[in-house]
């Protein structure tokens, strides 16, 4: 069958203006909002920074220097590398990487308990004060834990006044702060879908093994966990990818001398206007966390089709 | 089998630590914003004050803001709902083999990071702009426009998740039958389609608002020279932190819970009447065993009483006392300070009114009665009269 009698069909199967409706909609989102903008992105980081009218010029051809750049750093400083931004990079990653399994020790006994202990109304009410706090917006969120951890904060005052420290303990700049505002902010989605995953899990299967006499927590690691493997993997994956392409927490929550790598994209954007080493820096940030996750989901032996679901 | 006591009694604590974790910072954010100590704070606690809002009612850059994000969000709404329609709909349409590729390339966005989304969105216009010769004051470069379609590819996708999980319960024999008995394909949908697909339609609506509404990484990169509420609330936050941003997150988290509460008391009140109906009862009270609608309506009355009581309370006493105590408290210690300086010391005829002092200032002069007058909010004169500094009066109960 060629395209032509397959679009006749669509057309045919669904009228005209149904037809019209659904390929000039998923034609432009698929086009105009991902496919285009993220390949332009790419076409962009390959070429150097140049004044408006030099575009398209002689001097416009491909380059790799903005990702040069990433690995060397200015020519002539000292270390030979560019050690601010690859160390970012690399802390970043692996600070992810710790808020995500925080996020999922700390999310799997709820999202248990609510699948499978809480019922009625009550397991309603569970679910609905997980979403209120989830509606508030990032920067208040963020805002709340520079009050709490703040050198004045709460913590500090309290500590104070029981007598355990005699000054304050300056836990934004241990970044304290962050990981616990990174971790808050992603709650909701890595209980969901281990909820819905874990929801699915037939009872008898965990009374069997009671039954059997297995210890509980030889029932989570063998029976549990297992059959909800694709909804840790989708909760664990976009817990992942959007700490560390968190902008607004670490903005806020950062200590003064560690930075993000979405900080350090964002400088590149706005305080050195550089777009295109910009982009270059963005397309590192995504290719890895893409890597990561990829590598992560074949070890676990998940596919992409069962993510988000 | 029953789980043991000592089982139940740590699930529950776990649940308590959670919550509490997950609440905590709500509450103090609330706490903070009535607390008239200019750095955000919970204790010590100064005075009760709403000044906050009425610093907040006065920011006009804050309400400019919020209007460019109201617009923004509802332009979003219509876009990403259509949008994330289409490609539902068009997802039941294809074969099943591309199924897979297409699930996957429209519900990317959802992981890819929010900054890269904005960037790319940028550069791409940016270059279209370039390349079709319009200027930098062209509509490519327009923040409102550029935000718009950056939040829209992936909030879309979201749109489409909602819809597509209804959309698998639909029943295709209804259009079928619609087409067989003559209606066209657009008044099946219309009349059929549309109509089951209302509820995933509102809920996607709703999300995509809310999560316009709330996005910074991709909007800081696409607004331009614009702001929105976020981006301005975020600027705010990194310049110094003051209580009025407390006062914004009271709002909205007042809103959330008046709108969750009365999502809840609707979702009661259906399941409720559908019991009824089948047990042939027809009676129908709102509130009747509807305790979420009860709560909803309880929060109303009482952010009433709040915005009453915030008319009508003036913290200026308060603040006056406190001001004096502060004064107080720095007098007594210039005092001990002087005492313990055997030369200055001796100039002074005694040290019994400093001690006695100190000790109305760590009681706050709770037992000075103008104290309570002021509190009762019975007039201004309070401040000339003051608390009684440092004098061996009444209030020093050691």
């Amino acid at each position: 069958m060629n395209i032509g009698t397959l679009a006749r069909k669509f057309f045919e199967k669904n009228g005209v203006g149904m037809a019209l409706f659904m390929m000039f909609g998923v034609s432009f989102w698929i086009l105009f909002l991902i496919v285009l903008p993220q390949l332009t992105m790419v076409d962009f980081s390959f070429r150097f920074k140049l004044p408006p009218d030099a575009i398209g010029g002689p001097q416009d051809v491909y380059t790799t220097t903005n990702y040069e750049y990433f690995v060397n750093g200015n020519p002539g400083n000292i270390d030979g590398w560019n050690r601010v931004d690859v160390t970012v990079f690399w802390r970043t990653l692996i600070a992810a990487l710790f808020v995500t399994i925080f996020n999922f020790v700390v999310c799997y006994p709820i999202a248990y308990y609510m699948a499978k202990v809480a019922t009625g109304s009550w397991a309603r009410l569970l679910a609905l004060s997980l979403v209120v706090p989830y509606w508030i917006n990032e920067i208040l969120r963020a805002f709340a834990f520079r009050i709490i951890f703040g050198d004045a904060g709460l913590i500090n005052t309290v500590l104070k006044t029981i007598g355990v420290i005699d000054s304050s303990i300056d836990f934004i700049r241990a970044d304290v702060a962050l990981y616990a505002g990174l971790g808050y902010a992603y709650i909701l989605l890595m209980i969901f879908p281990l909820y819905s995953a874990i929801e699915s899990l037939d009872k008898n299967q965990i009374e069997a093994a009671r039954d059997m006499g297995s210890p509980w927590w030889r029932i989570h690691w063998r029976i549990v966990m297992p059959f909800a493997k694709a909804g840790i993997t989708s909760g664990c994956t976009m817990v992942f990818m959007l700490s560390a392409g968190a902008l607004a927490a670490p903005q806020i929550l950062g200590g003064p001398s560690s930075l993000w790598f979405t900080q350090i994209i964002y400088q590149g954007f706005f305080e050195y206007f550089n777009w295109n080493r910009g982009a270059a820096y963005a397309i590192i940030l995504l290719v890895s966390c893409m890597i990561i996750v990829l590598s992560i989901m074949k070890l676990f032996r998940v596919k992409m089709g069962e993510i988000g679901r | 089998m029953k789980p043991s006591l000592l089982a139940r009694g740590l699930t529950g604590l776990y649940l308590l630590a959670f919550f509490g974790f997950l609440f905590g910072p709500l509450f103090i954010m609330v706490v903070t914003a009535l607390n008239s100590s200019s750095f955000p704070r919970v204790s010590p606690w100064d005075c009760l004050t709403f000044e906050w809002f009425a610093k907040l009612a006065a920011d006009e850059r804050l309400q400019t803001g919020l209007l460019t994000s109201l617009g923004i969000g509802l332009a979003v709404v219509v876009v990403s709902v259509s949008l994330g329609l289409a490609g539902a709909l068009f997802l039941t349409q294809i074969r099943p083999s591309a199924r897979a590729s297409y699930y996957t390339l429209i519900t990317a966005p959802i992981l890819i990071p929010g900054v890269v989304l904005g960037i790319s969105t940028l550069i791409f216009w940016d270059r279209t702009a370039q390349m079709l010769g319009f200027g930098t004051d062209s509509f490519f470069y327009n923040g409102i426009f550029l935000t718009v379609l950056g939040q829209s590819s992936f909030i879309s996708s979201y749109c489409m998740l909602v819809i597509i999980s209804r959309l698998q319960r639909f029943d295709n024999g209804q259009i079928e039958a619609a087409l067989d008995l003559g209606a066209t394909n657009t008044q099946a949908f219309r009349r059929i389609m549309l109509p089951f697909l209302k509820p995933a339609i509102i809920s996607a609506g709703i999300i995509a608002f809310l999560a316009s509404f709330e996005n910074y990484n991709t909007t800081v990169f696409t607004i331009s020279s614009l702001h929105t509420f976020t981006t301005i609330i975020s600027q705010k936050v990194r310049l110094g932190i003051d209580p009025s941003i407390s006062a914004v997150a009271f709002i909205i988290i007042l809103l959330t819970l008046i709108g969750a509460l009365f999502y809840e008391g609707a979702h009661k009140r259906a399941e409720l009447k559908k019991a009824r109906q089948v047990a042939g009862d027809d009676m129908r009270g709102l509130f009747r065993r509807n305790p979420a609608m009860i709560m909803g309506v309880m929060v109303i009355v009482a952010t009433m009483g709040g915005i009453w009581l915030a008319m009508n309370h003036s913290a200026t006493q308060c603040k006056a006392d406190l001001l004096e105590q502060k004064l107080e408290r720095q007098r007594i210690l210039e005092e001990q300070y002087r005492q313990s300086q055997p030369a200055t010391g001796a100039e002074e005829p005694g040290g019994a009114p400093a001690s006695q002092g100190l000790g109305a200032g760590a009681f706050g002069n709770v037992f000075d009665p103008k104290n309570l007058e002021g509190q009762a909010g019975v007039g201004e004169e309070g401040e000339e009269a003051g608390p009684p500094e440092g004098e061996p009066q009444e209030g020093d109960q050691q």
